[in-house]
């Protein structure tokens, strides 16, 4: 009994420590491009893209596994990003020291939001969550000369890692590339921690989920405060980069775009918010499209996922691919067809 | 000896409807208590007043010896109060060892000697063990009530309330049911079920409580009980 215990459990570890393989690989593939001599337009939309995916791996444990939409999240990557500006001009920290003090900033941000907002729960919480994104603007747009107006402010400060310089683009690039991978660790690690089973209980049954000891309020609040680390990180990483930040960056349509990156990607694989991230970032360029029309593809792409892929495109792929390979129809069928129905009153 | 939860004048306003109007109950420490009456008479009301789903209107609840009175579900589970739900449920989208295991994972500190230690003992018990890998949404519905028992047993209750527990069993689930529940006392666990089924009643319990409009009118040996003329007042008409 006992050795058979053990055995489900090593077998589960090493079911987990394969789910992270693909984006290993992946990640470690992407770390290579720079040896094709890429463009620097290339490299930076690559910049951009992978900064986005940190925080869409924090999106990932609040909204794949939880359940909680935020539309507010760029703001949380403001935070950080507006915390790393200030911190260098006020204080002359510089970039590693500003990771985890703006890391603080966003999950303090969160959790102030979160307090209120996720009481009054479900469909309130995304509303509360836009309109704190909103305000936050104003209040930068607002903030005189100590956030820069609507101007925002300028970074100047140099990255440097074992003293050498970072900042040039492919160094940027490669120091990106190992921050997605640690957040993508981080969130694998979580998902398969007794933590992400409990908020996967949460985005369930939140009812059930009460009954069996677990404090619903709470953990909704540390998942989100979790979502803002990631955020407040990714926001550091995007004030360096662009060496300029201005309230318009963190205002709704940015976190529609992060929402929406997810729930392309899929948010409840730790494939997805890569894909999602990447996707989002390149198709317009790919397919040659101006802002307003890859609005609307967007627009399209995400009315598409929601109805057709629950788990995002990854999830549709391997579920097409899975299907195609042993020529049966979806799973959940065939689950439901092995299992003999019994009666029901 | 005392009893393992005492209910004193405990009463719950819907807005102008009374759901319990100042019940006195006890669950005494190893027997397992049935709760009937008709519907909407308050039994689900008690269970979900006691376990802190709605705060009560008036009254106390004293679980062995302290006043749990309006502490928030996740509190009183993790003083040791166990439940099921009447609407049978699990986390439809996990697989079913899964499930246990969450439910095994925020027992309170203080909490008895397991009988059950690994989810796959409690899978054993309710006799799930070869469904383990399966999503708990794909199980038929008998099986998703039995799963419901197994997640309550999780969290190491010392007292377990069952909200109609058979509703839905066919005659060979519901016999599987109650050899489960009659070895719980065994492993010290109290038990306070609700359900419609006299015969199931009959097997199961004791002693029965019955109530009407949110008032308990009667309390004693299930014989006695199911003789009193207020009871078959009640229920004239209906099947006894
Ligand atoms: N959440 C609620 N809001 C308003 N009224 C409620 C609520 N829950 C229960 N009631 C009312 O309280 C009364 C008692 O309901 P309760 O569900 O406790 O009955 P019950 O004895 O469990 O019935 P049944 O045998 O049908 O399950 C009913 O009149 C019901 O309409
Ligand atoms: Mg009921």
């Amino acid at each position: 009994m006992t050795e058979g215990l053990h055995q489900d459990r090593a077998g589960c570890g090493l079911k987990a420590l394969r789910s992270l393989l693909p984006v290993l690989v992946i990640l470690a593939l992407i770390a290579l491009v720079p040896l094709f001599s890429p463009s620097n337009r290339f490299l930076s939309l690559a910049i951009s893209a992978g900064i986005n995916v940190i925080a869409l791996y924090g999106l990932s444990v609040l909204f794949g596994q939880t359940g909680i939409l935020s539309m507010g999240h760029a703001a949380l990557v403001g935070v950080g990003a507006y915390a790393a500006a200030i911190l260098a001009r006020d204080f002359g920290v510089g970039f590693w020291a500003a990771l985890p003090a703006a890391a603080l900033a966003s999950a303090a941000f969160a959790m102030i939001v979160g307090i209120p907002s996720l009481r009054v729960g479900g469909h309130h919480f995304v509303i509360m969550t836009f309109a704190f994104g909103q305000l936050l603007a104003i209040v930068l747009t607002n903030g005189g000369d100590y956030t820069g107006a609507a101007t925002g402010l300028d970074l100047a400060g140099p990255v440097t890692l074992f003293g050498a310089d970072m900042s040039d683009l492919t160094r940027y690039y490669l120091m990106v590339v190992a921050f997605v991978t640690t957040a993508a660790v981080a969130s694998w690690a979580i998902i398969n921690s007794s933590y992400g089973r409990t908020l996967r209980a949460i985005r369930e049954n939140e009812k059930l989920a009460a009954s069996l000891g677990i404090n619903v309020g709470r953990h909704k609040i540390g998942a989100f405060v979790v979502s803002g680390i990631f955020a407040g990180i990714s926001g550091v990483l995007l004030a360096y980069f662009l060496g300029h930040i201005s309230p318009s960056q963190f205002s709704s349509f940015p976190s529609i775009y992060l929402a929406l990156m997810v729930m392309i990607g899929g948010a409840r694989l730790i494939e997805g918010p890569l894909a999602g991230g990447i996707l989002v970032a390149f198709l317009p360029e790919v397919l040659n499209l101006d802002p307003v029309q890859s609005r609307i593809v967007y627009g399209v792409c995400l009315i598409a996922v929601i109805m057709l892929l629950p788990d995002g495109l990854i999830g549709g792929v391997v579920r097409a691919l899975r299907a195609a390979l042993s020529g049966k129809p979806k799973p959940e069928t065939q689950q439901r067809n092995a299992t003999p129905s019994e009666a029901r009153r | 000896m005392s009893p393992i939860l005492a209910i004193n004048g405990l009463s719950k306003q819907f807005g102008g409807v009374t759901a319990l109007a100042g019940v006195d109950l006890a669950i005494e420490e190893g027997e397992i208590l049935g709760v009937v009456g008709p519907n909407g008479s308050g039994k689900t009301t008690l269970f979900n007043v006691v376990t802190g789903v709605h705060r009560p209107s008036g009254g106390t609840v004293l679980f062995r010896g302290q006043d749990i009175t309006g502490l928030k579900p996740h509190a009183i589970s993790r003083a040791g109060i166990g439940y099921t739900f009447q609407q049978a449920m699990a986390f439809a989208g996990l697989g079913v060892l899964e499930n246990v295991r969450i439910a095994g994972e925020h027992v309170g500190t203080d909490s008895t000697a397991n009988p059950w230690p690994t989810p796959q003992a409690l899978l054993d018990f309710v006799g799930l063990s070869a469904v383990a890998n399966e999503k708990a949404g794909v199980l038929p519905f008998g099986s998703l009530r039995l799963l419901g028992l197994a997640l309550a047993l999780a969290t190491r209750p010392s007292l377990l309330l069952l909200d109609e527990p058979a509703a839905g069993l066919n005659d060979r689930e519901t016999t599987a049911l109650v050899g489960l529940v009659r070895q719980l006392p065994g492993h010290g666990i109290s038990v306070c079920v609700i359900d419609h089924d006299m015969k199931l009643m009959q097997m199961l319990c004791r002693r029965l409580a019955v109530l009407d409009f949110g008032s308990k009118i009667s309390d004693g040996p299930t014989e006695a009980v199911l003789a009193d003329p207020k009871v078959l007042e009640v229920y004239l008409g209906g099947d006894l």
